[in-house]
């Protein structure tokens, strides 16, 4: 039956600051919880088969904290039976194991004690609540005392103690089951003076044995079990063993090979952290289950009002600090085993080259689909099979990212997807990240403002790390440096890569080249001059009559856009909706903000059209509400339906377009029924002059002919009768620029033929090319016909796609 | 007497609206160095909230409020500019054509006093002659940690003639105060209709020709 259980719960209260205290910055300090919940995110990546995996943290109400955790078996605490010698060398060579990597990673126990060492019926042994020492921050974050008296050292009773005090512990808990429980029903503060006066003793566990009245047992210990505890139980920390000896010592002794047990298959085989996780999807509720068993008592707020509040804010009395409460919650799964019952076996091992299925919930929308259990369990069983095989199986990580990444993954196919590969952590070991420079005040004041409403990084870790973070950037890109924005770009990557820094490094490292090349330059006035004037061609093309009204009202993206592209909307949008921009991004590659932008304008667009400068500008200081999933959308249909010589940028790291028709011709693009073709001669690059001034974007000839080819475009020649008839593309009309009166505001002024094919040509939603040989007549024709099209669509401008 | 309406009614900015009293458009630049509190005042004069965590201000914002003095309804359009240094080569094409300027430093950080003297000296050379400048030092709540005396800052203002006053956006001290200070030295001659926001950009330059980011 106690298999069943596989995680459990425990809570206590992290300590309020008194009063309303302020840092020396001026803001507020930083809640305990918080301060917790940044530190636990280390002991939620430690996965060892003698210690129980955290699971979750949460911070609940009034400075809450709930733990949950792995559990099996029981605690030794909770066995009667005495052990076996045999038995008990084959725990506390376990137990041994578990501690000595917690003290390579410099994580100290303080509270082990039989009661959070677990046991299952095959001899298995998991330290459980090994991290509470280490996540209240020693202690400090937390009103209650820790650990249990009985397994203080004596250093660690007067206040010292390092890692060897958890030496000390385990020496007591091995001598505890060969003798029995110590100073039983003793209370605290004399359990501890009697471990304070051991520090006479030569020989501190005969000495407790005698002090038992167990002297023969102690004798009739193994001599190499005595010996363990008696290399424990030295009074001087420095003379007392390490783990690392104790394990190997043990390991010699324990002739008890762990019985086999047989790798579970099905649900019960898959990672608990996925199994936690759907657990929750299909209606697991960590809080609810614990005050169904009493864990959580809400009692009425007159009782824990202070009696007094003193004018400098301390408060004398009502609730005092609880001592920590001990009780565990266990949960089984079988919420979740009932809800995936239907499921076939077959179902939990994916194979790579079977055809995916299609799911129902597909057709949903994201957001849906990432709270969607069947959905999940059968998405991350499939990703976790790729990112295996990663980076073999990087096409087919992107193909599936396409279609949507699940949540618990994000960080490792975010990676894959920006190709991080290779010794990452050595790489990043490996710079100074401390060193004083001078973008160290910038830094200092722009991270405690950056996304502080994250509980991951609004505490003292976060901002430890996303200083790091920026730090090493910066010190590798000395081409580069920090310009505000930097920090909220870095934090995405942070969030998602909370404990291994490193990864959060390489991501941003790889994506600021292929999404920003060029954009932290000192001077990034050209670069970004070249995006806003190529976001703003896009807007124009995809959004013609937006482009024209807000081009009418002289509103210019300088006013606005810069914080969108500059940091890729990270300084614009919480994190819950950057992440899904930023999927998209990942996987469209650099173009996509571009269209972004302009699915942002066309989310706006009934607004922005009722709107003047005024108006128009208030809307973006104070950005409305937008709908993620309808942008990424949007901004991917528009990104793949635009010919790609379109978005163009000079200052891209991508490829360059290997195209030799491009050295020779560029069309100008006006919007999606109108473009106007101009052949350059002997010119490579539009002047940046030029380009700034240009409405519609160019397009490359090989671009223009494949729409040719597609019957995708109209194509009106305005060059005179004559040349025409000498060559002219196929299927093309004249319309001499001569012969077009600016003057006119009807279409059909233009004649009737050519008013027949414009008009079927917008019906069929075909772009129209205007044709000339030289630029300014173009741009007056475009005007013209611009305008023609506009009073032909005025009455349902829904036409403009 | 004197109160302070929101700026909420769309209609009231546009140009056919034909306001009943007399209505001053101004538009009004913040600078200073980042992290003074430049946002925070706005946010404190336009919508009367303090946020702890104000996120930093990358370009600009634009926002708007509405004083109603005895007899005018002065409308300030406020440009909230970046304060890092690099985006310096921003702030001409916010703060030209501005009929007035706060130049906020914080009184915890000596440092950020000096960039506002030279802030100050930028206007005085750069921004139209007749621009009304006020100095704001800002985190008067935090006085225990004061860093540039009251005394110093009045004397260098006084010299300079600007308007003076230490703020804070955290207790809402003298915020509204000052851009009152500013509303009653502005000339209400010039009675504008609206659509004045347009001129921030005709006074720029073509925008796309004007300086982006250096």
């Amino acid at each position: 039956m106690e298999d069943d259980y596989k995680f459990a719960a425990s809570t206590f209260f992290a300590k309020n600051h008194p009063g309303e205290t302020c840092g020396s910055n001026g803001l507020p300090l930083t809640p305990s919880s918080i301060t917790i919940l940044g530190r636990s995110q280390r002991l939620l990546q430690i996965e060892h088969p003698n210690l129980c995996t955290y699971l979750d943290i949460i911070r609940g109400k009034h400075e809450r904290i709930i733990v949950v955790a792995e559990v099996i078996g029981k605690a030794l605490a909770e066995y009667t039976t005495k052990f076996s010698y045999e038995e008990i060398i084959n725990i506390a060579t376990q137990v041994a194991c578990g501690m000595k990597l917690l003290h390579d990673g410099n994580i100290i126990h303080r509270t082990l004690s039989d009661d959070n060492i677990l046991l299952d019926s095959n001899g298995r042994v998991k330290l459980f609540h090994y991290g509470m020492y280490y996540m209240t921050n020693e202690g400090k974050e937390v009103p209650f005392p820790l650990g249990l008296p009985r397994y203080f050292s004596p250093e660690a009773i007067i206040g010292g103690g390092g890692p060897s005090a958890d030496v000390w512990a385990f020496g007591i808990i091995i001598l505890e089951l060969c003798i029995g429980k110590l100073w039983n029903n003793l209370k605290p503060s004399p359990t501890m003076r009697r471990i304070l006066t051991l520090v006479h003793s030569n020989n501190p566990a005969e000495r407790i044995a005698r002090e038992h009245y167990a002297l023969d047992a102690y004798k009739e210990i193994p001599e190499n079990i005595r010996g363990i505890i008696e290399k424990c139980l030295k009074i001087y920390p420095s003379e007392r063993a390490t783990f690392k000896d104790l394990h190997s010592e043990l390991s010699s002794m324990n002739t008890r090979t762990p019985s086999e047990i047989k790798p579970v298959r099905g649900l019960m085989g898959c990672k608990l952290q996925y199994l936690y996780h759907w657990w929750q999807l299909a209606g697991g509720d960590i809080q609810a289950e614990l005050k169904k068993s009493g864990l959580i008592k809400n009692s009425p707020p007159i009782l824990s009002m202070p009696i007094a509040i003193l004018l400098d804010g301390p408060t004398i009395g009502g609730k005092t600090g609880a001592l920590f409460d001990r009780r565990i919650a266990k949960y089984s799964l079988d919420l979740l085993k009932n809800r995936l019952s239907h499921i076939p076996p077959s179902d939990f091992y994916p194979l790579m080259h079977e055809r995916r299925r299609d799911y129902e919930a597909m057709a949903l929308p994201k957001i849906i689909r990432e709270r969607d259990t069947e959905y999940q369990f059968y998405r991350l069983l499939w990703f976790q099979r790729l990112l295996h095989g990663y980076p073999y199986t990087a096409q087919c990580i992107r193909s599936e990212a396409e279609i949507d990444i699940p949540p618990l993954v994000r960080g490792d196919v975010w990676a894959a997807l920006l190709g991080v590969l290779g010794d990452i952590e050595t790489h990043y070991e490996r710079i100074d990240k401390e060193t004083p420079t001078h973008t160290d005040r910038q830094i200092d004041v722009d991270i405690p403002r950056c996304h502080q409403y994250c509980w991951l990084l609004c505490g003292a870790e976060g901002h430890k790390k996303l200083k790091r973070l920026l730090k090493a950037w910066l010190l590798t890109n000395p081409q580069y440096v920090y310009w505000q924005g930097l920090d909220s770009l870095t934090a995405p990557f942070l969030y998602l890569n909370f404990c291994n820094e490193a990864r959060a490094f390489a991501c941003l490292t790889a994506f600021v080249p292929k999404f920003l090349h060029k954009f932290f330059l000192k001077d990034n006035s050209a670069v970004i001059k070249e995006y806003l004037a190529k976001f703003w061609q896009m807007a124009a093309f995809h959004e013609p009559q937006l482009a024209t009204h807000l081009h009418d009202i002289n509103f210019v993206p300088e006013l606005f856009a810069i914080p969108w592209f500059l940091t890729m909307f990270s300084h614009v949008f919480p994190l819950h909706k950057i992440v899904h921009l930023w999927d998209a991004l990942l996987v469209e590659g650099p173009s996509l903000p571009l269209f972004m932008g302009a699915a942002i304008l066309r989310q706006l667009r009934d607004t922005l059209l009722d709107s003047g400068f005024n108006e128009c500008i208030l809307l973006f200081s104070d950005l409305p509400e937008i709908d993620i999933g309808e942008c990424v959308k949007e901004s991917i249909d528009m990104c793949r339906s635009t010919p790609k010589s379109l978005s163009y940028r000079r200052f891209t790291n991508e490829p360059e377009i290997k195209d030799p028709m491009v050295r020779y011709a560029y069309i100008t693009y006006l919007n999606t029924f109108i473009c106007k073709i101009i052949i350059y001669r002997d010119m490579v690059e539009i002047p940046m002059e030029i380009l700034l001034n240009e409405v519609c974007p160019r397009i490359s000839l090989s671009d223009f002919f494949s729409l040719i080819c597609q019957d995708k475009c109209c194509v009106i020649d305005i060059r005179s009768n004559l040349l025409y008839e000498k060559s002219c593309i196929e299927g093309s009309i004249n319309i001499p620029y001569s012969g077009v009166h600016l003057g006119q505001h009807e279409l059909k002024s233009l004649g009737p033929q050519p008013y027949k094919v414009l008009v079927e040509a917008v019906k069929m939603n075909k772009i129209i090319v205007v044709a000339s040989a030289e630029d300014g007549t173009a741009q007056l024709v475009r005007d013209k016909v611009f305008d023609f099209i506009k009073i032909l669509y005025k009455g349902s401008p829904s036409r403009f796609i | 007497m004197i109160s302070i309406a929101m700026a909420t009614n769309r209609s009231a900015q546009r140009p056919n609206g034909a306001p009943q009293t007399k209505v001053c458009q101004f538009k009004l630049v913040l600078l200073g160095e980042s992290a003074v509190g430049k946002s925070s005042l706005v946010l404190r004069f336009v919508k009367g909230q303090f946020h702890e965590y104000q996120e930093s201000t990358i370009g600009a914002a634009f926002l708007t409020q509405t004083l109603c003095l005895d007899d005018t309804t002065v409308k300030f359009e406020i440009w909230d500019t970046a304060g890092q240094e690099r985006y310096h080569s921003l702030a001409p094409m916010y703060y030209r054509g501005a009929q007035a300027a706060i130049v906020v430093y914080d009184i915890t950080n000596q440092d950020t006093f000096g960039r506002a003297k030279n802030w100050v000296k930028e206007l005085q050379r750069q921004a139209s002659p007749s621009i009304v400048i006020a100095l704001a030092g800002n985190k008067s709540d935090l006085a225990a940690k004061r860093m540039v005396e009251f005394e110093e800052a009045q004397a260098y203002a006084d010299e300079n003639g600007l308007l003076f006053m230490e703020t804070s956006a955290k207790t809402a001290m003298n915020v509204n105060d000052i851009f009152l200070a500013i509303a009653n030295k502005l000339p209400k001659s010039e009675v504008s209709t609206g659509g004045a926001g347009t001129r921030v950009l005709n006074d720029a330059d073509a925008p796309r020709a004007s300086s982006c980011c250096k």
